[in-house]
């Protein structure tokens, strides 16, 4: 079955050239103009993907990232027409996983959307699991549990949690996070990396301003520690 | 009249110093001038009131002593009071007496003797080998004799000769005070100036946020409100200029985004159509894109001027990045130098910024120098200097300042033919770096043709 995106857009001549640019990529579009249709659609139907406008006539767009994220793990690919530093952060803090800033290039856009549909990274031997204190992750499963308590963490921070627990011990730059959990070549965002590291330490750290698992390593990158 | 190279030519401060020790000479010597000659009048007609009491005491006292008693006229003399250096003559009977070798008759000019001898009392000052003096005459009727007396006034020159060194003393000291207090003056008064330089100065390295403090000086003030009133309506002006440019170029992005989409698929679709429509669809996705990257690059300089974003500083392995930005164009033959330091350790910059400016010069290079000819970074202390040499005509003299405006195109540099330049890299790439507070500039390659353009960027380690 082919993957069902949500554009949620006010300006029709934008839908219509999303429409175009996901052509013969395989998806089912459906779009919609309001933060309000946006709920109603996504309450209804199940969504793989959702393509977020940030300015919308009715809800703000941060408040319908925010909505949304409470409900589900979906991944959100914010459109935004700019690349303000502020909108960026905000929008990544309210739950986005990525951001594509318009004019977008057809295949740019395909490409960020196939990166964030993507289950797990290959490579993964079997039934591993990983551990840290009693924080336990299941790649296979896509389950991380935290005593007996299932952890919600969504399919960016996931991907992001395995891929440092893969290489525990070992400080992997941003721009290598960006590569294997965005697909990023070697320009991506560094501010991508900060925000989902942000919001992981909240989930899974006993205390986020103190963090004992994923630390930074000043000038360098991220690292995860045993514990 | 003052020549150009006068004092007017010497600068404010110059002047200020001089008028102030013009000033404190003129009034000091005149002060000293009229302090002298006052001094001196005084002094000299208290010493002549001295003298003739003197004379009219002693003359009474010889009028006594040979009225009765007959005594020998030089015994007389020689009992009277005189003060030292100083002698008295007699001349009675046409004799002439005296008590002195030095000072004797001839030293009385003849006009004062004749005055006397007709029974005015005189006196007049004279000049003798001893130094100036004071001849007093009196008639002694009863005597019928002449008595002069001649007094030596060599006290009286020494004292004013002290007065007179200590006033021009005072007068020197007086003037070097007042060219003192000329330089002391000068600062104060210039210091405004001062500040408004460097607020200028500031300003014209971009900080529009400077701004003159007043002091509460009347005479100031209304120069510190127009500067900071000008430097308002620039600030206003620039800003609305970066917000028109950023406004205009947000409204062109809705329409590209259809436009491009639109025309990629065109192009994806370009085998099912005639073949006679292939070109122009072409043409069209050509110019789209063209279009569109005007458009951000538009967007880019005026967020870049208007100072939006702030640096976004980051560890960032300069060798690597670098690599990177040459990598990204067409494969070359050429050398990339990479300072081994830079290679090791990462520095603390805007990755996305030093990037931006790296492939706008390789680009550069490539579109108008006819292609890279050598790609070196380097770091000095806390400077990283890359320099991208390029095998083109180089850039004339006179035209290396305009190549870093935007849509400027030089005489030697290429047309604008099927290239997708926008003509706006360069002036990307100085406001990236104006904002990074480094330096940018072009020069020729060592090896004598093609232009090597210069980056010096400062860095911290990460």
């Amino acid at each position: 079955m082919n993957p069902v995106v949500l554009v949620v857009e006010d300006d029709a001549r934008i839908r219509s050239a999303i429409r175009m640019a996901l052509d013969g990529e395989g998806y089912e579009v459906i779009d919609v103009g309001s933060g309000e249709e946006a709920r109603r659609e996504f309450a209804t139907r199940a969504i793989d993907i959702v393509l977020l406008d940030l300015m919308l006539p009715d809800i703000n767009g941060f408040d319908v990232c925010r909505a949304l994220r409470q409900e589900s793990d979906v991944p959100i690919l914010i459109l935004s027409a700019r690349s303000d530093t502020h909108d960026v952060v905000a929008g990544l803090e309210a739950g986005a996983d990525d951001y594509v800033t318009k004019p977008f290039v057809a295949k740019e856009l395909a490409a960020r959307m196939r990166a964030l549909l993507r289950r797990l990274t290959p490579g993964e031997v079997r039934g591993t699991t990983y551990r840290f204190g009693e924080v336990e992750i299941a790649p296979d499963a896509g389950t991380v549990l935290r005593g007996d308590t299932e952890v919600q963490l969504t399919k960016t921070e996931f991907r992001l949690l395995c891929e440092l627990a893969r290489n525990t011990g070992i400080v992997l730059s941003r721009e290598q996070l960006l590569d294997r959990v965005w697909g990023y070549d070697y320009l991506g965002d560094g501010r991508l990396v900060d925000a989902h590291v942000r919001r992981l330490r909240t989930k899974i750290e006993r205390d986020a301003s103190d963090p004992q698992m994923v630390v930074t390593v000043r000038g360098l990158g991220y690292r995860m520690n045993r514990l | 009249m003052t020549s150009p190279s006068g004092v007017r030519g010497r600068g404010l401060r110059f002047r200020v110093v001089a008028t102030f020790a013009i000033g404190g000479l003129v009034l000091s010597s005149a002060f000293a001038l009229g302090t002298y000659s006052f001094s001196k009048r005084y002094l000299v007609a208290q010493r002549e009131r001295t003298a003739q009491r003197q004379a009219f005491l002693n003359a009474r006292a010889l009028r006594g002593s040979l009225g009765g008693a007959p005594r020998s006229v030089p015994d007389a003399l020689a009992a009277l009071e005189v003060p030292t250096g100083s002698s008295v003559v007699l001349h009675r009977s046409g004799t002439w007496y005296g008590t002195s070798v030095a000072l004797g008759r001839d030293d009385v000019p003849a006009a004062m003797r004749t005055l006397v001898a007709s029974g005015t009392a005189a006196h007049q000052r004279i000049s003798t080998p001893n130094g100036p003096a004071l001849v007093v005459g009196v008639r002694l009727p009863s005597l019928d004799a002449e008595y002069f007396e001649i007094v030596v006034l060599s006290e009286l020159a020494n004292t004013l000769d002290v007065i007179r060194e200590a006033l021009l003393g005072a007068a020197a000291i007086t003037t070097i005070a007042a060219a003192l207090l000329g330089v002391w003056a000068a600062r104060r008064v210039l210091s405004p100036l001062r500040d408004v330089s460097t607020t200028a100065s500031a300003i014209a390295d971009g900080d529009l946020s400077q701004r003159l403090e007043t002091r509460g000086d009347p005479d100031l003030d209304p120069l510190v409100e127009s500067f900071n009133r000008m430097v308002e309506a620039l600030q206003h002006r620039m800003e609305r200029d970066a917000r028109f440019a950023s406004d205009v170029s947000h409204e062109l992005r809705s329409p590209l985004t259809t436009l491009r989409a639109s025309a990629e698929v065109l192009e994806r679709r370009a085998t099912d159509v005639p073949p006679d429509l292939r070109e122009p669809i072409e043409l069209i996705g050509g110019e789209v894109q063209r279009f569109e990257r005007l458009v951000s690059e538009l967007l880019e300089l005026a967020r870049a001027e208007a100072g939006v974003d702030a640096l976004a500083l980051e560890p960032v392995n300069m060798g690597e990045l670098v690599l990177h930005a040459v990598g990204l164009t067409r494969p070359g033959d050429f050398v990339v130098e990479i300072d081994p330091r830079l290679a090791a350790a990462p520095v603390l910059t805007d990755k996305r910024r030093v990037s931006r400016v790296l492939t706008n010069l390789v680009e550069n290079a490539q579109q108008h120098g006819s292609g890279i000819r050598g790609v070196a970074v380097s770091r000095r202390l806390d400077v990283v200097r890359i320099t991208v040499d390029d095998g083109g005509r180089g850039v004339p003299p006179d035209e290396r300042e305009q190549v870093f405006e935007r849509f400027f195109r030089g005489a030697a540099a290429g047309r604008r033919d099927g290239s997708s330049g926008t003509g706006l890299g360069l002036a990307l790439v100085a406001e990236h770096v104006r904002l990074l507070r480094g330096r940018v500039w072009v020069e020729d390659a060592s090896p004598g043709d093609g232009a090597r353009f210069v980056v010096e960027l400062p860095v911290e380690d990460a």
